[in-house]
């Protein structure tokens, strides 16, 4: 027989296992094409409607759980094609002991073989490929279609290329492994009914009869086949790590930014500012989510100055929890080099920044009497050091080398950083010091910003005291918490479309993990199951043992993915999580959810045998 | 009169391969009285296994009725999986040609299999499998995998599962066909013990022995029965 006569025919003979693993092959191909471009896609999109919006300390959070999203994703699949093919490829054991034995030179009975998995491997990856591409053409039309604004650039062919070798390479090696292997295998062994590569010849451990009789069988089922069960716990661990992931830390991030954000504004917060600084201050802050022209103004001009006898004033309202005065003024600031001493490097003396001067908002405060509660890396400011500033994460990212490590000129005068906070003024294009050098510099006395924290509660009544205290003098009041709310829907529409890429995981790892599933039964269990039938077990009976297998592989599963997935988001990619308790119950629902799904979907093949005819399945 | 144990009419089976229908068993009409011995021997593809399926309620007919015990069990289908799985774990013990047995399972849980299912206590359906693999001789392979016992082993352990439960009829396929002459001659001493036990035994051979030991044998030739000795 010629060199492909073989392995094309064997292929097209086992049409359902051929179907099953070219089917699972081709979709975790397409899916994890469709999901790192489209993933790629998506952070582009992101990244383009931050613009100038939004501070660099969140898109950065935002961008990193894409790429993490995106790297899980392709390892996910590598996994699950690779465990495909090899499951597929255990079922020749059989064949090439009956070649050998009938004389067949083990390189021949080797070469059909990888022929086979070959053709299977490369049909599934370029069908994959293909639609892969055509799902997130179709995906970025139909999402555009819905109002976003989606660009459809140009396939990174260096990604489909990477993705599409990886697979071919890994599928190609895992599936080999029990080609190899089985010539290994004296003919008379392979040729055995009951022989079955990779099956343990001794049993460890106890008999769990007292644990009940089907799981007793799909436990000793399992732990005999153990490189496939192996397999299917590494692949579920990974795709479980992943959709925990991308749902844990989806939800988690939201909640997180959306409560930096509510921290650094402040809520139930009322500013008391005259009528062009109160809308200066109001644009600086919206420039968060949409782009905002900032106007010229003298801020040092004497109308805009505030009596300390109206903060007196407004502090004597009831329910005012706290005034936090504030003065604010633009101008240029100049980043101070800095010397880093590090003796063990070559050179222990390095020099950092170089002297880059910018445009930005200095606002001095009294720290005594802050409102907001940034997050901050690095220290707050304190009364005792007076010549400490706090710089927003863009301007610290944008014209500075290390900024804690450095100071920075204002007016002049050197001011040491002592932390970096994430503030939506200005897109964190900003820098705060304490009041009374700042007053001292611009030879001002009072404040030109008021910012009051009020109690809930009473707010209409609080309100109509301070229309009352301001009346007639040029003041106008800003509740923040209208802008506030802009900003965190702002952020939410920004992850529920982030939040996309787990439903396609979830989808993803549930087909593939099908197809896992049933070739795993067809292959190794589909007669033993026919067996038992055979001899009594009701239908019921085999599908309490497929579950109890599928049971026993998800929870073992998902311990090991979930609680990585919770230490990757936990520890690595979210600072300073905020969870509430309802967050939780919908992560943990999100990952029942997908366990059910997945649980369920493995349950098909058991089912599809229970209807089978039981002299089909064991002759 | 002795009691029927099966009753066929015109029992009919058909395979469809690409576009010819093969007729595996074509209007056979058969009665076995309780107790009987009966042994079918024929050419390959005479439809011997076919027929001992289609009695053990593991396969469908394309036609025709089968009656076993009085329940008409091909009548029975899809929904009424339930009752014919328990009326093969307690009425049918299956001895299939290549053993069939379990590979994840020791030989003694093989044994105890049947009566787990049946809804014994582990305890005591290990005590019944540690007796019957006495029976057959093979108790000190109780915790050996059927990959860890020769063709004779494993059929002997057949053997052992098709009793656990007791049933008053035996199917048996080919039992002695792999089997060397001594190993053979301890399988025909059980089926001895079963026919003196009254049990209705079918059994499917080209054994000579096993054909001596039948009240009845059947020469089946083409899916029909041509010729029916000792009616």
């Amino acid at each position: 027989m010629s060199d492909l006569g073989f392995p094309i025919k064997d292929l097209t003979r086992r049409k359902f296992q051929t179907i099953l693993t070219i089917m699972g092959l081709t979709l975790s191909t397409a899916a994890t094409i469709f999901l790192v471009t489209f993933g790629e896609s998506l952070g582009f999109h992101v990244f383009l409607i931050m613009g100038e919006k939004l501070t660099i300390g969140l898109s950065y959070v935002f961008s990193l759980l894409i790429i993490i999203i995106g790297i899980l994703t392709f390892l996910a699949g590598i996994l699950v094609t690779s465990s495909l093919v090899s499951t597929n490829m255990y079922d020749r054991t059989q064949e090439i002991g009956i070649m050998k034995a009938i004389g067949c030179l083990t390189s021949s009975a080797i070469s059909y073989f990888i022929t086979e998995l070959s053709i299977m491997v490369f049909t599934s990856c370029v069908a994959g490929t293909f639609l892969g591409i055509s799902a997130r053409y179709i995906c970025i039309n139909v999402l555009n279609a819905l109002g976003f604004s989606i660009p459809q650039k140009p396939i990174n062919l260096l990604v489909v290329l990477l993705v599409f070798f990886a697979f071919v390479i890994s599928t190609h090696l895992l599936g080999a492994r029990p080609i190899l292997k089985a010539n290994k295998v004296k003919p008379a062994k392979a040729l055995s009914p009951l022989f079955s590569l990779e099956q343990t010849a001794t049993l460890k451990g106890p008999v769990f009869s007292k644990r009940g009789f089907t799981f007793k069988v799909a436990f000793r089922s399992l732990m005999r086949k153990k490189f496939v069960t192996l397999q299917a716990i590494i692949c579920l661990s990974a795709v479980l790590c992943l959709i925990t992931v991308t749902v844990a830390s989806g939800m988690i991030a939201n909640q997180t930014t959306q409560n930096y954000v509510e921290r650094a504004i402040g809520r139930d917060v009322i500013l008391i500012a005259h009528t062009n600084l109160s809308r200066q201050y109001e644009n600086l802050l919206s420039r968060f989510f949409e782009e905002k022209p900032i106007e010229q103004i003298n801020y040092s001009d004497p109308e805009y100055f505030i009596d300390e006898s109206l903060v007196t004033e407004l502090n004597s309202i009831p329910k005012v929890i706290q005034v936090d005065p504030r003065i604010i003024f633009e101008t240029t600031i100049v980043e101070v080099p800095s010397i880093v001493i590090d003796p063990e490097e070559e050179e222990p003396y390095r020099i950092i920044g170089d002297s880059r001067s910018r445009k930005t908002f200095v606002i001095g405060i009294d720290t005594e009497h802050v409102i907001n509660k940034w997050l901050i890396e690095g220290s707050v400011l304190n009364s005792t050091d007076i010549y400490s500033a706090l710089i927003g994460d863009s301007l610290a990212y944008q014209n500075f080398d290390d900024a804690q490590k450095q100071s920075v000129l204002i007016f002049n005068e050197k001011f040491k950083i002592a932390g970096v906070c994430l503030d939506p003024l200005n897109n964190g294009d900003v820098v705060y010091v304490p009041l009374k050098p700042l007053q001292d510099f611009t030879k001002s006395s009072g404040y030109n910003l008021l910012l009051l924290k009020i109690d809930p509660t009473n707010r209409s009544k609080i309100i109509t005291e301070i229309e009352n205290r301001i009346s007639g003098k040029a003041l106008d009041y800003l509740e923040l918490n209208t802008i506030l709310d802009k900003h965190l829907v702002f952020l939410n529409s920004i992850w529920s479309l982030i939040m996309a890429l787990p439903l396609f995981s979830l989808v993803t790892a549930s087909l593939s993990l099908l197809s896992f599933m049933m070739l795993s039964i067809t292959t190794g269990q589909q007669r033993e199951l026919g067996i038992m039938r055979a001899l009594g077990a009701k239908p019921r009976t085999i599908l309490k043992i497929i579950f109890s297998q599928v049971l026993l592989i998800i929870l073992t599963s998902g311990a090991i993915g979930i609680s990585t997935g919770f230490i990757l988001t936990w520890f690595f990619l979210i600072l300073e999580a905020v969870i509430s308790p309802f967050t939780i119950a919908v992560i943990i629902g999100w990952l029942l959810l997908s366990l059910t799904l997945i649980c369920l979907t493995s349950l098909y093949p058991a089912v599809r045998i229970t209807k089978k005819s039981i002299a089909q399945i064991i002759s | 009169m002795k009691e029927k144990a099966i009753s066929t009419f015109s029992l009919c089976k058909e395979y469809r391969i690409g576009d010819s229908i093969i007729k595996a068993i074509n209007n056979i009409d058969l009665e076995v009285t309780i107790g009987e011995f009966i042994s079918i021997y024929g050419p390959s593809g005479a439809g011997k296994t076919t027929l001992l399926n289609l009695i053990g309620a593991i396969d469908t007919p394309t036609s025709g009725k089968i009656i076993v015990f009085g329940h008409h069990i091909n009548a029975y289908d899809g929904a009424d999986e339930d009752f014919l799985a328990t009326f093969r774990a307690t009425n049918m013990g299956f001895v299939f040609q290549s053993y069939n047995l379990i590979s994840t399972l020791t030989a003694l849980e093989n044994v105890a299999f049947p009566n787990e299912l049946a809804g014994w206590s582990g305890e005591r359906s290990q005590k019944r499998a540690k007796e019957l693999l006495k029976l057959v001789g093979l108790l000190h392979r109780a915790d050996h995998l059927p990959i860890q016992l020769s063709g004779g082993e494993q059929q002997r352990i057949a053997f052992a599962r098709a009793l656990a439960n007791n049933p008053p009829l035996f199917l048996v396929d080919e039992p002695t066909g792999n089997l060397d002459v001594e190993t053979g001659l301890e399988i025909i001493r059980i089926l001895e013990k079963l026919k003196v036990e009254g049990k209705t035994i079918i059994a499917t051979t080209h054994d000579e022995r096993i054909l001596g030991l039948a009240n009845r044998i059947l020469h089946l030739r083409n899916g029909r029965i041509v010729t029916d000795v000792g009616k």
